[in-house]
């Protein structure tokens, strides 16, 4: 029986076939041929904003062409995602594959709920970039692979900018800053939106002072908040703040800042390339005053530090159709998929040869400049701790925001950043 | 003794002031719902609407598997409540009417399991449920929001069956009813009014339920309208039209059975409460 | 319907039941062995609910409070010991004693205000005309059936940053710097707005029923002291009060606990932020448990959490122990 369908399906079948000789999976004999998945559901979990519907569409018409399996996309919140995770990780059914954030992928790693996934890397790898590999590597393991990576720009509305008589984009920090000011003076626009907590932001800022969040104290991580190149990174977000309305104690999902550019009354905000879509989705005649460019840095040779986000693609440990996921990925990592990926929604592709998708792509061409200087939180299990709710860097920037000095904010928060990195695992 | 004219308006006048000060969030929710963006997100407040929009319930309701949370919620709720009115209803009758060992140390410890602060016990629940392979399913919500309003339920109507004159029962008894007849021709119709206000309190309890819900159900089909109207704003931004118009929704059905069992549920709740 | 004849009523079974139903009315009934056991058989389905439904989530709960519970030992179901590691950071952080009082400060205040408010309200639909008195506990009705979620959200829109209806009210009657103020920024406005939300919702309770009790009081007391010559204050304290105060006990207590668990106002309003100063003891425990994913850690300051709340009504309970004695 299997020898008989392995002759039939051909020479995609025979590659297929052997790949998945590399596995363990309870797919069984399924695995056998092409025919073989029909009748199952892949679960995939993809955070919001993070893929276009045409992609998905595509990708599920190939999918299920290759494989004869139904795939069942299902969009996650990245407010509470890790409770969600952690809990579904450890059920009967997670999700087959999912998306996973580069600072949290090292924490899910340690904890044995991703699959290992060297096959795949030996397979279709060879090409990802190295340095984005990083995150999905864990004590020489591979528990994810790379999917797409993206920094903020700033995102700004030509038309506020032509009233305030401002006809090009700034260069340094302090050209911003000017301009930002003479749009508050001549006109009724509120210059930019930057709510207190865009920590994503003030990771950038603090990687531009070539500052670090954390330093290793003996064998445990500790707070370096009180480094002055974190004090002068929020003194610097401070500045800014102060020309925006949007709240001290909120970040830029409640509201989505997008949204509240849609208005067309901000003149900019700093966010990734694609919140230009949910604008224009909350008011479609925003579209043709957007414009991007690179946030500006300290002095014109330089663009600002970024934080350096992305995500990567896992498959559950404890998913019964190992097989069929790896099957997903191949497709949804292959050169087809990951150019479509990078070329709608303007993010870094996985390896450096597709890069030419993002040419002509306005937000992606502002992104590029800043990424060579981007970097990311530390890339250690300890880091996801930190990012639950109640975030401390987020509490540091909005108490700094209130007046206290960058110093008493870095003590304020210090206990708990520290109780965070040396939780137990 | 006869009021002077202050003495007589004070009292009114505060009721108005009070009125206004109970209604006033439910109609400005009814409002927001109501009025177009424009007027929602304007310097100065529209306080009637007179644009009168739909557009809100649409946007509200236009959410993938909103029918399924809608009949999920009343599946749930409904059958809670009737299941713990059930179980309560042969529970206070023991309780109020008869005379056992123990007697005392069973209300103790229904008053104690009314204490019990759900929230912080649902990872053990969720383990129970994840290990017995119940996740996505109706049936672990329903008996637990069953005893979340069980004890409740219990001291309630224990208070509306001490309130039924022992006499009418045992003269039915003499009449030549068993006990178990007396109860259902003489007690039951007798306590109506106590079971639809007993049954208020489990409806609201159960419908509102939403932590363990979240935890246990992350499948959108086995899913119930408190989670639809949590996760709004994370999907909506500030569009407050929308989420208004989601609040009104889940909150009509309530309104109307409070308002339509008032009555009832005050001289009802009042025997209950007094007892304890 | 039909009607059951299988056992007829026999001669001296009445003649007991005759006895019974004199004034005494509560002597103990001389029940037969199957009468005996039919109380219990009554209350089996409601405990045997109990112990599995309540019962063992509370064991279990207990059980987890003793383990290092985090996410490797929860994806990969592990079970691993710790001790009373996990009560020892309780009880040995600042944080959580700091935030034991603030909850029951908070409980604190919020009964005062809502047993204060509620009866004084009680009182004044007890003296309201027909149509008046029929308009307010509309009102009332309509706060108390309000859903907890859409209350919340209600609320928050409210006293929204952005053209919510509270800050231009306070913006027009004169407090400009309130035009954009956010309440969710401060300990206090943060509580403020929290309390404003609670104190409404729970007021339609208390006052609906104490009004219901005063109606219950009987017209002759009221004479009685009047003949005694006791003026409106006196017949207060003499009649009104010591008639309600089963009533004002049941409901504190009832109060108490409500409040005390108030975790989904709290979470919904603002999470518990801004800093973590406005967790009470559920929403802290949840943070740490659930929230942090230390489950363990969550575990046990959920334990605490029941023994506080137990701390807080025991003065009630024993109460309750004490007059069942003596009732039936």
């Amino acid at each position: 029986m299997k020898r008989k369908l392995i002759a039939a399906i051909g020479v995609a079948g025979m590659l297929f076939s052997v790949a998945a000789c590399g596995g363990d999976s309870g797919d069984g004999d399924k695995k056998a041929g092409a025919d073989g998945y029909a009748g199952e559901t892949l679960t995939v979990w993809v955070m919001d904003g993070s893929s276009p519907d045409q992609w998905q569409k595509d990708l599920t018409a190939e999918f299920e062409k290759k494989t004869k399996a139904k795939v069942k996309f299902e969009v996650q919140q990245w407010n509470g995602i890790q409770q969600k995770l952690t809990t579904s990780l450890s059920e009967e059914n997670p999700p087959d594959v999912f998306e996973i954030g580069n600072t949290q992928t090292p924490a899910y790693a340690k904890t044995g709920g991703l699959a290992d996934l060297a096959d795949l890397k030996a397979e279709i790898g060879g090409e990802w970039t190295e340095s984005l590999n990083e995150s999905s590597v864990f004590e020489g393991k591979q528990y994810a692979a790379p999917w797409y990576f993206a920094n903020r720009v700033v995102l700004y509305n030509k038309k506020v900018w032509a009233d305030a008589g401002l006809k090009d984009t700034p260069k340094t920090r302090d050209e911003f800053y000017a301009a930002l000011k003479t749009i508050g003076d001549k006109t009724d626009a509120e210059p930019i939106y930057l709510p207190g907590q865009n920590w994503y932001h003030f990771v950038g800022l603090v990687i531009g002072e070539g500052g670090e969040l954390v330093k290793k104290d003996g064998d445990t991580y500790v707070s370096n908040l009180d480094d002055p190149k974190v004090a002068a990174a929020a003194e610097t977000y401070k500045k800014f703040q102060a020309l925006s309305k949007a709240p001290k104690d909120k970040d830029e999902a409640t509201p989505q800042q997008g949204e509240v550019f849609a208005d067309g009354k901000v003149g900019a905000f700093i966010g990734m390339g694609w919140e230009a879509g949910i604008a224009i989705e909350a008011n479609p005649k925003i579209e043709k005053d957007i414009g991007y460019f690179t946030v500006p840095g300290a002095t014109a040779d330089k663009p600002e530090g970024v934080f350096l986000g992305g995500s990567n693609l896992a498959v559950a440990a404890g998913s019964k159709k190992q097989e069929l996921a790896k099957e997903f990925l191949k497709i949804a990592l292959s050169d087809k998929f990951e150019g479509q990926l990078a070329k709608l929604n303007g993010v870094i592709p996985n390896k450096e040869s597709l890069q030419t998708n993002l040419k002509g792509n306005a937000p992606a061409e502002a992104a590029a400049p800043a990424a060579a200087v981007g970097g990311t939180t530390p890339l250690i299990p300890e880091w996801a701790a930190v990012e639950n709710d109640p975030n401390p860097i987020k509490t540091y920037l909005t108490a700094v925001l209130n007046g206290k000095t960058p110093a008493e904010a870095a003590k304020q928060v210090e206990g708990e950043f520290n109780k965070r990195l040396s939780q137990q695992q | 003794m006869k009021r002077s004219l202050f003495g007589r308006l004070w009292p009114n006048a505060t009721a108005v002031v009070l009125f206004i000060g109970f209604v006033f969030p439910v109609y400005w929710m009814f409002n927001t719902a109501l009025k177009p963006t424009g007027d929602i997100l304007s310097e100065d407040p529209v306080w009637f609407p007179t644009d009168i929009t739909f557009e809100h319930f649409r946007t509200a309701t236009d959410v993938d598997h909103f029918w399924t949370y809608v009949t999920n919620s009343l599946t749930v709720t409904v059958l809670a409540v009737v299941f713990s009115l059930m179980i309560a209803l042969a529970g206070s009758f023991a309780l109020a009417r008869m005379r056992f060992k123990g007697r005392r140390g069973f209300i103790i410890g229904f008053m104690l399991a009314q204490m019990a602060p759900w929230e912080v016990m649902i990872i053990a629940m969720y383990m129970i449920v994840r290990d017995a392979s119940m996740l996505n399913s109706l049936v672990p919500l329903t008996l637990f929001y069953m005893m979340m309003i069980l004890p409740f339920t219990i001291l309630t109507l224990r208070g509306f069956v001490a309130a039924v004159p022992k006499e009418l029962e045992e003269s039915a008894m003499v009449d030549g009813c068993t006990r178990a007849q007396a109860f259902r021709r003489i007690i039951l119709p007798l306590l109506a009014p106590g079971l639809m206000a007993t049954s208020l309190f489990g409806f609201i309890t159960a419908w509102n339920e939403f932590a363990l819900v979240l935890v246990l159900n992350k499948d959108a089909e086995a899913q119930t309208l408190p989670l639809w109207l949590s996760s709004f704003q994370s999907q909506f931004g500030n569009d407050w039209g929308a989420t208004m118009a989601a609040s009104s929704l889940f909150a009509i059905p309530i309104l109307i059975l409070f308002v339509y069992l008032q009555r009832k549920a005050v001289s009802g709740l009042t025997a209950g409460a007094v007892k304890g | 319907m039909t009607v059951q004849t299988e056992r007829p009523p026999s001669g001296p079974a009445d003649v007991r039941k005759a006895d019974d139903g004199g004034p005494g009315g509560k002597t103990p009934r001389a029940a037969s062995r199957a009468g005996a056991l039919a109380p219990y058989l009554l209350l089996l389905p409601a405990c045997v609910a109990s112990v599995l439904l309540l019962g063992w989530p509370l064991l279990k709960d207990v059980l987890l409070s003793f383990q290092n519970l985090n996410m490797t030992q929860l994806i990969q179901r592990a079970t691993e010991w710790n001790g009373i590691d996990n009560y020892q950071a309780a009880l040995t952080s600042e944080d959580f004693w700091r935030v034991t009082l603030r909850s029951i400060l908070f409980t604190a205040v919020n009964v005062v205000l809502i047993m204060v408010l509620g009866a004084l309200v009680g009182l004044l639909l007890a003296r309201l005309g027909k149509w008046m008195r029929f308009t307010l506990l509309l009102g009332l009705v309509l706060a108390w059936a309000m859903p907890i979620v859409a209350a919340t959200t209600v609320y928050q829109w409210l006293f929204a940053q952005r053209f919510g209806v509270v800050n231009w009210v306070l913006d027009k009657l004169g407090w400009h710097s309130m035009a954009d103020y956010s309440w969710t920024s401060s300990q206090l406005s943060t509580f403020f707005v929290i309390t404003v939300l609670i104190v409404w919702m729970s007021i339609p309770f208390v006052a609906i029923n104490l009004y219901a009790a005063t109606t219950t009081i009987p017209k002759e007391l009221y004479e009685a002291a009047s003949l005694d010559g006791a003026g409106a204050w006196r017949s207060f304290t003499a009649v009104t009060l010591p008639f309600l105060r089963p009533f004002l006990y049941a409901t504190t207590f009832l109060e108490i606990i409500w409040v005390f668990k108030a975790f989904v106002q709290v979470y919904l309003i603002n999470e518990g932020g801004p800093d973590r100063l406005t967790e009470i003891l559920p929403v802290y425990a949840f943070v740490e448990g659930v929230g942090n994913q230390h489950y363990g850690m969550g575990a046990a300051i959920a334990v605490l959490t029941i023994a506080i709340l137990l701390g807080l009504t025991a003065y009630y309970l024993r109460i309750v122990l004490k007059q069942e004695e003596d009732e039936l």
